[in-house]
């Protein structure tokens, strides 16, 4: 249903509409555009907070995903009344990637919609801990962006690319 | 109350002090018959006070010149030891006012915005490309009640307390040269509704509503179709955000706009009580 997007932060430019986009087509690949799903732009403050909070790890990240439902990778959730055709929220970390960008030389807004692949994958409950599980994400991450690359023109590849 | 009320007023006219102009309408010849006291009655007590020259009781509105305390202006205005108590509180709210004031001067927006200031509003103008863009806000009733209610049993007596700023409604007005019509988009700071966490994932600012007007006309044509972004499609929502960020009009630009605002209001107060002062001591 709704991508319910926020721009929390000052430090970085970020346009929203191609965003948009980019997540509703990537929702759409996943099989899950009934389902709501949050996502906040946030800068290093907030992504280190949370980081803190909920990982034990105080410092800015790319990506944070907060998952509605406990779900096993590749099943969808199963909503018992709509207030739960909700994926969850994403806190894409916009100000690090943006240094990330400016560090490598990559397109940001490119990185920015790999990043939201790669949450919305989290929020579905695929997981990279294991070799094993990191080869199912992947392949799950490169079908979802060659369908956005197939709208858009973009040669997308996984955030996850060679972890293992 | 209003018992209070009429008992200061009949106490008030027993302790007049005699006029220091001709008595006025009412006490002349003229004045209809049933207001007169009959023939040979006892004058009534108000007049025999003040009759006996004023007494001692005059010198709690007005000290006889001279006395300690005693007024030397000339003004004809009323001086009470009140008034008195209010300027010196004033004098030493200003000077603590001034002392916390973080901008002497008004600090400026970024990206080429010029002000100009009337009162308590101020516009921001810029051209770029063919397009007029003016921001126009009005700091009066500009600073949200804040929630240090709830926690104030909690501060302790040497904390500062927190430092009030102000989020004003700020309108957006786009005025392209070859057309008559200006795009109008009404932005709000929003509320703090789910508490400070809330408040650091949520937008900025929003737009709230949108309209075309009619350009360099002052009245606002209510006939024109106004948008209400209440219930608008999101993806519609976050083009006009795109547009207004193209335009200068982003995070950045919100956040100098309330550094601004906040900055005019203590400004416009501090310069308020200034004139309270000097109306209160003496006009």
């Amino acid at each position: 249903m709704s991508v319910v997007l926020r721009n929390a932060q000052r430090v970085v430019s970020v346009r929203r509409a191609p965003l948009r986009r980019a997540v509703c087509a990537l929702r759409a690949a996943l099989g899950a555009s009934r389902f709501d799903v949050g996502l906040v732009c946030a800068g290093n403050g907030l992504m280190r907070r949370l980081n803190g909070a909920y990982r034990q790890r105080p410092e800015p990240t790319d990506v944070l995903s907060f998952p509605f439902h406990r779900v096993v990778a590749g099943e969808l959730p199963r909503p018992s009344c709509r207030d739960e055709y909700n994926l969850g929220d994403i806190f894409l970390g916009v100000e690090y990637i943006h240094q990330q960008c400016r560090a490598t030389g990559e397109d940001f807004d490119s990185v920015l919609a790999v990043t939201a692949a790669h949450g919305l994958c989290h929020l579905l409950g695929y997981q990279h801990r294991t070799e094993g599980e990191w080869q199912q994400m992947y392949q799950k991450e490169v079908e979802i962006l060659e369908e956005l690359n197939r709208l858009t023109g973009a040669s997308l590849r996984p955030l996850t690319a060679g972890l293992f | 109350m209003l018992l209070a009320r009429a008992l200061r007023a009949a106490a008030a006219a027993a302790l007049r002090p005699p006029p220091r102009h001709p008595p006025r309408r009412l006490l002349s010849s003229s004045s209809p018959r049933a207001l007169l006291p009959p023939p040979g009655a006892a004058p009534p007590l108000a007049r025999s006070l003040w009759q006996l020259g004023g007494g001692w009781r005059t010198a709690l509105l007005r000290p006889r010149r001279g006395s300690a305390g005693g007024v030397s202006c000339g003004c004809g205005g009323l001086h009470t030891e009140g008034d008195k108590a209010f300027a010196q509180f004033l004098t030493d709210e200003i000077k603590e006012e001034k002392k916390i004031q973080k901008h002497k001067s008004l600090p400026k927006v970024s990206g080429g915005w010029e002000l100009e200031v009337h009162g308590t509003e101020a516009k921001l103008v810029r051209k770029i490309a063919g397009e007029k863009i003016t921001v126009t806000f009005n700091i009066n009733n500009s600073i949200p009640p804040s929630a240090e209610d709830e926690t104030q049993e909690e501060q302790k007596p040497d904390e500062q307390e927190p430092d009030l700023t102000s989020t004003p409604n700020f309108v957006v007005e786009v005025i392209k040269d070859d057309t008559k019509q200006t795009l109008v988009l009404d932005c709000h700071y929003p509320e703090d509704e789910v508490g400070h966490e809330g408040e650091e994932e949520s937008d900025i600012f929003t737009i709230r509503e949108v309209s075309f007007q009619p350009t360099g006309e002052s009245d606002w044509k209510d006939t024109n179709y106004t948008l209400n972004t209440d219930s608008l499609d999101w993806a519609l929502y976050d083009h006009l955000m795109d547009f207004l960020a193209d335009r200068g009009v982003d995070n950045t630009f919100a956040d100098e706009l309330i550094e601004l605002s906040t900055a005019l209001e203590h400004q416009e107060y501090i310069k308020f009580l200034e004139d309270l002062k000097s109306f209160v001591k003496c006009q």
